[in-house]
């Protein structure tokens, strides 16, 4: 909605600048979003004429003019323009001017001689082009000989008129018609409003009744009304309704559709003038639109009706989609000489199911949808009579057709004053939320120890005392309620334990180095494809979404996997090629598809680290991180995390190397999953260098995490030290090695670490050497050597036993 | 006898002094001092001396002896300090090389605004609620007064998954499933903070995921001056003591009164700039007393508790905290960005 300052000093006087208003109108909850000032720039533009003109002697375009602008003197321009003369009245731009396209106007000279200003061409005032002649819009704008010299060339220019720019909330129909913004203006302003005289003049013989037949076919329609007007001659409206309209955004077209126009923004009840001759059977109905039927628009495009479509039609067909779009046969053109004026009231819910299935956002259906006033229909199509009739161009025959099934009741909320003070948490008298109440239209009486408020017809969004609340709060001022805070119990303030989980695990990978990233829940089958997600996946069951922002992302992700890995190509094709990153986030899995219920959501981990081990530097290495950096980084969060006591195992998954994939278990179930991206995936995403990453869910790690921590307390006596190198199979592995020697150690037995892997010479092919370091000790004493070798040899003896292991020389 | 002494003592210190190094000071104590020294060779020959003069001359040999020694410390402290005063200039380094520098983790600029508004909320005793992502159009839309096909829908544009079920467009949905999970009329302190998901084209102001922290007040006598007093002290926390706040009448299906509150703008403190449209103010944070509708809904009786809620865009925080211009950042994860928190 937007409206110019002039339209509202039709109804209302103020003092207040247009600024200053929208501010107002604002702070009461009707939102100015932009004061549009057509006179922007022009403060130092005023008219003058040229008394003389002459070539400049140095150049043979260039011409002095010297101008009388109003002052004792004359001023000296010199203009490049050709279409000026001796006499002519011209804008100028005086020193000091600021243009609206920027240029700032200083003292100057031209090739030697001085000017003083400029002369300014239609473009350069910013002046609406549409409207101009080719010759207007050529060189300078030539003022009509008449016009005054030395005054302000926005008022001679119409240029003079400011627009307020709303964006009105939905609740406030009311305010989508210049009459209730100037209703708001009278309240905020404290001035006196004095709305349109209505009247009109049945000044044909012929009986409205008589000629069409109006009627209602569906609940959706609740009135629907219609005046008829004879020898009606279409052509231009008035320049001062032109202008209106345009400082409503709206073009004027003629002037039967401009009155109608007028009156929509007007008073706020959309119109519809149909062609009485073109009308089938001269009846028109509100009704649903029959399945197949077909519906052609005024934008001359045609659709085929769903049944849904709440249609007017004549006794043949729909004549035009109900407070959406008129018909085209029905349109009313130059020939058009009887004209049906039809005003309804239209159920909102339904006008916006067909604004939006047919794409179709009108003036008309905006209204609609946040309802009209239905008691001020008749008002409405007697003002647009009596614009007609005021102009001369048509005669008004007698009556209105007016078919008004259920009349709408009187809405009455009842209140008392200390319920609207205790929800603002205000003092106010009741004379005072009287005196709100009443200026804005209700009438208010005392009831008991209450009041009874009679809710206004254009205020159907007022229905119970909590929006009187707000009428009476927004008018009294948000600004004039004292802040206070809550009181009442105290209250515990508190994350729950999964919370406070996840911010340990962000905690703990941020002092690992590994920096957290956010990635859209949104996937698509060709990263799924990418990351060799196997067809029977799980995965691939994702959950799609109706009406994707763009083909691109039509699925709800079922892994973090892909986000992770488009962000580390992003950032790879910005030459960032050192990562570690994580995502903490949830995943989703249908319970079945097509989706009839919720989803499941897991919360998943993921990592991925790759590229150089250290910063760049002078003393820095440039090893390549590898798989034991991120088992290892993996290894610290779940010793952070209080997991312990979990197993490692080679494994599978479709997206990592086949031989660089580790299980983190407990029992049967896995915990961490960790690898090298195969170097398959590695080559659908594109990238050469090697990637790893890791993968848990946070359930399940809650799961594992220990409820409560108690300290080892440090020990008395030292521990003894024994290394054990032994020579094994290539492919033995190295954990289940240590699980042995843990279990074979004896009571003493601390520690294992395995510090050395060997295979070259002196190892035969096909063996490795694995060197480990045992640790024993013991709380009570100093153990001997005895005590230790004894257990060092059970331990041998267990792991020549199970792996064919041989001491190494 | 004495004369060639003190001959040979002062033969002794000279080269003494003249010693370059610990080895030449080393020959030269052997040389004076040893067994075989010269010193000790005049007290071997002593024996051809009177019985008288034998005390004499060797109490005269001890004390030079004592001084050649004397000179001989003297000149090794000299030496040592020399040496480590030339080892210390000798392992000088250039000490404005770069350090060796450890990867550093950062946590996403998000999650650290996310982490300050939690705290400031947790402190004035609200708990942290969650709720699912993937959500019910009732929860989503119709607990909060929003029936299909009303206007206000317009707002905010959805990804559904089938008629009934949509991506979350706010994070409101957790009050109904706070209130519902509740015994009813029983207070509410809580936020609940999450990405929501709106069908907005991407771009330097929005995005169709974000993230979104609601809050909810529900006791007995709780007023639209509470609302005030709380959604100030929380926002002169998360700014500054001196941001003005401003609220403004405005209009939400959920709450009534309703409120968008403004902050003067933190780029030019109220004077207008491009960040604030040159209005001075912005837009921050938008809130209302509840719905007499939304509490029956979710079996809470409007005439006995009543309460407020509000609801807040942690990337809008976030942009103004940090001088951010473009939401994009955010979910383009690049390091060099991430890395700067």
């Amino acid at each position: 909605m937007q409206v110019s300052i002039k339209w509202l000093n039709d109804y209302i006087k103020f003092n207040e600048t247009a600024e200053e208003l929208a501010d107002k109108y604002t702070m009461s909850g009707v939102p100015v979003e932009n004061v549009i000032r057509a006179d922007e720039g022009l403060e130092k533009v005023v008219t003058g004429r040229i008394e003389k003109l002459e070539a400049h002697p140095d150049s043979d375009h260039l011409q002095i003019c010297q101008m009388n602008v109003g002052e004792s003197e004359l001023v000296q321009i010199i203009t490049g323009a050709q279409n000026v003369a001796e006499g002519q009245i011209v804008p100028v731009a005086m020193v000091g001017a600021h243009l609206p396209n920027g240029l700032h106007i200083k003292k100057g000279k031209l090739r030697g001689l001085p000017s003083n200003g400029m002369l300014c061409s239609a473009e350069e005032l910013k002046m609406d082009l549409t409207k101009l002649t080719d010759e207007e819009k050529d060189g300078i704008y030539i003022l009509p000989a008449d016009t005054p010299v030395g005054v302000p060339a926005k008022d001679v220019l119409g240029l003079d008129d400011v627009v307020l720019e709303f964006e009105l909330t939905a609740n406030r129909a009311d305010c989508f018609s210049v009459v209730g913004l100037v209703r708001e203006a009278a309240v905020l302003t404290g001035n006196e409003p004095h709305y349109p005289e209505i009247t009109v003049k049945e000044d044909d013989e012929a009986k409205a009744a008589d000629m069409i037949k109006i009627g209602i076919d569906s609940d959706l329609c609740d009135r629907f009304a219609a005046r008829v007007i004879k020898n009606v001659k279409v052509g231009p409206s008035p320049e001062w309704m032109q202008q209106r309209l345009e400082g409503a955004g709206i073009r004027a077209i003629n002037n039967v559709v401009d009155v109608t126009n007028f009156v929509m923004v007007e008073l706020g009840q959309p119109m519809h003038a149909y062609d009485y001759d073109e009308i089938a059977g001269h009846s028109l109905t509100a009704r649903l639109a029959k399945e197949g039927e077909n519906l052609h628009t005024l934008d001359d495009s045609s659709r085929i009706a769903k049944g849904t479509e709440l249609v007017i039609a004549d006794a043949e067909k729909p004549a035009g989609l109900a407070g959406v779009m008129g018909g085209l046969e029905s349109e009313v053109t130059e020939k058009t000489t009887t004209i049906v004026l039809e005003a309804a009231s239209f159920n909102g819910a339904s006008i916006r199911r067909t604004s939006r299935a047919c794409g179709l956002h009108s003036e008309a259906s905006g209204r609609f949808e946040r309802g009209v006033d239905v008691t001020a229909i008749p008002r409405a199509l007697d003002r647009a009579c009596q614009l007609m009739q005021e102009m001369g161009a048509c005669t008004v025959t007698q009556g209105m057709v007016d078919v008004y099934p259920t009349q709408k009741e009187q809405t009455e909320i009842h209140y008392t004053a200390e319920q609207i003070n205790a929800r603002l948490g205000t003092q106010l008298s009741a004379a005072k939320m009287m005196e709100i109440l009443t200026s804005l239209g209700f009438s208010v009486q005392t009831e008991g120890e209450g009041f009874v408020a009679q809710v206004p017809s254009w205020r159907g969004d007022c229905t119970c005392m909590e929006d009187l609340s707000e009428e009476i709060s927004r008018i009294y001022g948000f600004d004039n309620i004292a802040p206070t805070l809550p009181w009442g119990a105290v209250m515990q303030g508190k994350q729950s334990p999964r919370q406070d989980f996840i911010d340990k695990i962000k905690e703990v990978l941020v002092g690992l180095g590994m920096t957290e990233e956010l990635s859209f829940s949104f996937t698509n089958t060709d990263l799924l494809d990418k990351m060799l997600v196997p067809a029977d996946s799980k995965l691939r069951q994702a959950v799609p979404i109706m009406n994707p922002l763009t083909d691109d992302y039509p699925l709800v992700r079922t892994s973090l996997l892909t986000s992770i890995m488009e962000n580390a190509v992003r950032n790879f094709s910005r030459k960032n090629m050192d990562l570690r990153l994580f995502d903490v986030a949830p995943v989703f899995f249908p319970k079945a598809l097509p989706v009839t219920e919720q989803p499941d959501e897991v919360v998943k981990l993921v990592g991925l680290m790759t590229g150089r081990r250290n910063m760049v530097g002078w003393n820095q290495t440039n090893d390549m991180i590898d798989f034991y950096d991120m088992k290892g980084l993996v290894e610290e969060l779940l010793a952070s995390l209080s997991i312990s006591k979990y197993t490692v195992e080679a494994g599978e998954h479709f997206a990592l190397h086949p031989g660089k994939t580790a299980l983190f278990k407990k029992g049967r179930e896995v915990i961490a999953t960790l690898g090298e991206l195969h170097p398959q995936a590695a080559e659908n995403f594109g990238i050469k260098q090697k990637v790893y990453l890791f993968e848990m869910d946070v359930e399940v790690l809650m799961k594992y995490t220990a409820k409560n921590f108690h300290f080892d307390s440090l020990p008395k006596f030292p521990a003894t030290s024994r290394d054990l190198a032994i020579v094994v199979d290539k492919d033995t592995e190295a954990s289940k090695i240590e699980q042995v020697i843990t279990k074979n150690g004896g009571k003493h037995f601390k520690s294992v670490t395995l510090f050395d892997v060997y295979t070259g010479e002196h190892v035969a092919e096909g063996k490795k050497s694995l060197a480990f370091n045992l640790q024993f000790q013991s709380k009570d004493k100093t153990l001997t050597d005895e005590e230790a070798d004894t257990a060092f040899h059970n331990i041998l003896k267990a792991v020549e036993k199970q792996f064919g292991a041989e001491l190494r020389a | 006898m004495e004369e060639k002494i003190a001959e040979l003592q002062a033969a002794a210190v000279a080269e003494i002094k003249a010693a370059g190094d610990m080895t030449a000071l080393n020959d030269i104590r052997v040389k004076y001092l040893g067994k075989k020294g010269e010193f000790t060779a005049i007290l071997r020959g002593m024996g051809n001396l009177s019985a008288e003069e034998r005390p004499k001359v060797g109490k005269i040999v001890n004390v030079a002896k004592a001084a050649v020694e004397e000179a001989i410390n003297a000149q090794a402290g000299e030496l040592k300090a020399k040496e480590l005063s030339a080892r210390l200039a000798s392992e000088k380094i250039d000490v404005t090389l770069p350090g060796r520098n450890v990867p550093q983790g950062h946590l996403h600029p998000l999650t650290l605004t996310m982490q300050r508004i939690k705290d400031i909320f947790v402190h004035m005793g609200f708990s942290v609620e969650e709720g699912p992502e993937i959500e019910r159009d009732y929860f989503n839309f119709e607990a909060l007064n929003l029936p299909k096909d009303h206007p206000a829908r317009d707002m905010q544009d959805s990804f559904y998954i089938t008629d009934e079920i949509l991506m979350r467009s706010q994070t409101s949905p957790v009050q109904a499933r706070t209130m519902q999970a509740n015994e009813p009329n029983k207070p509410i302190r809580m936020i609940a903070p999450g990405r929501v998901y709106r069908r907005d084209e991407y771009d330097a102001t929005h995005s169709p995921m974000f993230t979104q922290v609601e809050g909810l007040v529900i006791d007995k006598g709780i007023s639209f001056a509470d609302l005030k007093g709380t959604l100030e002290l929380f926002l002169h926390q998360i700014f500054n003591e001196n941001v003005g706040v401003r609220f403004r009448p405005s209009f939400f299906p959920f709450t009534e009164p309703s409120a968008e509150v403004d902050i003067s703008c933190v780029m030019c403190h109220g004077e207008g700039c491009k960040v604030c449209k040159g209005t001075g103010w912005l837009e921050i944070l938008g809130a209302g007393m509840v719905h007499p509708h939304v509490l029956e809904m979710s079996g809470y009786d409007p005439k006995v508790v009543s309460g407020f809620a509000f609801g807040l865009g942690v990337e809008r925080i976030a942009m103004l905290s940090y001088g951010i211009d473009d939401l994009r950042l955010f979910y383009d994860n690049d390091v060099r960005f991430l890395q700067q928190f």
